[in-house]
């Protein structure tokens, strides 16, 4: 039952590991095209020193966003691993007790 | 026949999965989900014209209203939800970029906005995370 329990578990979890890899990788690529971007635009004066600095100052500020989407992923992860455990052990004690008990 | 010790271990054992059945995160909502997906399309909308110098004054003081209406709309929703701190946080977070953004004064192009892109994406990343957590859900009761 031990390694039915961890298959499940991991199973439950893997989906959110592929989908916080995707948020990772999409969040650097804001990143980098907008600091291009804000290059880009300061160099043809399209935006001031002061538009700069803001510009960077929300880019620091917005990564505290990223850690709660960090931090929400890995709770849904874990919930939905427990949760993917616990049901092999009710179904597991469903099938000891020859009835659908739980 | 099942044997008596059995059972009673079985009742509490029952009783315990029951009751420990974990819950860390908030049910996705459909709602708030449009909602967001409606404000990045407005969002991106916006960025697009300001960054080809089409988003008149009149234009930017209407999206930044509408923005911040529906931010406030979608905090006011995810309060409604138990274990929901983090998306609460969140929202509040992205509402700060908008009124950041109005106060700044300037008009929201693709340089001045990364701050706000990386925040709806964080807040999306947020219902993808539920979403996936709720179908998992679905399923194991299902399969139940």
């Amino acid at each position: 039952m031990t390694q039915d329990i961890i298959a499940a578990a991991t199973g439950a979890a893997k989906g959110h590991a592929a989908d916080l890899k995707q948020y990772v990788e999409a969040h650097a690529r804001i990143i980098a095209d907008g600091t291009k971007q804000i290059v880009s635009d300061r160099i043809q004066n399209k935006i001031t020193d002061d538009d700069l600095r803001f510009a960077f100052d929300q880019i620091k500020e917005s990564e505290a966003t990223s850690l709660l989407a960090i931090e929400v992923t890995l709770k849904a992860a874990a919930q939905d691993a427990i949760n993917a455990a616990i049901s092999v052990a009710e179904a597991a004690i469903n099938k000891a007790v020859g009835i659908a008990l739980l | 026949m099942i044997c008596p010790r059995l059972l009673t271990a079985s009742v509490g054992a029952a009783a315990l999965i029951t009751s420990c059945a974990a819950a860390f995160v908030a049910p996705y909502d459909e709602t708030t989900d449009r909602l967001l997906t409606d404000l990045s399309v407005k969002t991106e909308t916006a960025i697009a014209k300001a960054d080809g110098g089409k988003l008149s004054e009149e234009d930017r003081a209407k999206f930044y209203d509408e923005a911040l209406g529906t931010v406030r709309t979608m905090k006011r929703r995810s309060s409604l939800f138990a274990k929901n701190e983090d998306e609460i946080k969140a929202v509040t977070q992205l509402e700060q970029r908008f009124v950041d953004l109005r106060e700044h004064g300037s008009s929201p192009r693709s340089s001045l906005a990364t701050g706000l892109r990386a925040t709806i994406l964080a807040v999306q990343q947020i219902q993808i995370a539920k979403k996936r957590s709720s179908v998992f859900s679905a399923r194991l009761k299902k399969s139940g």
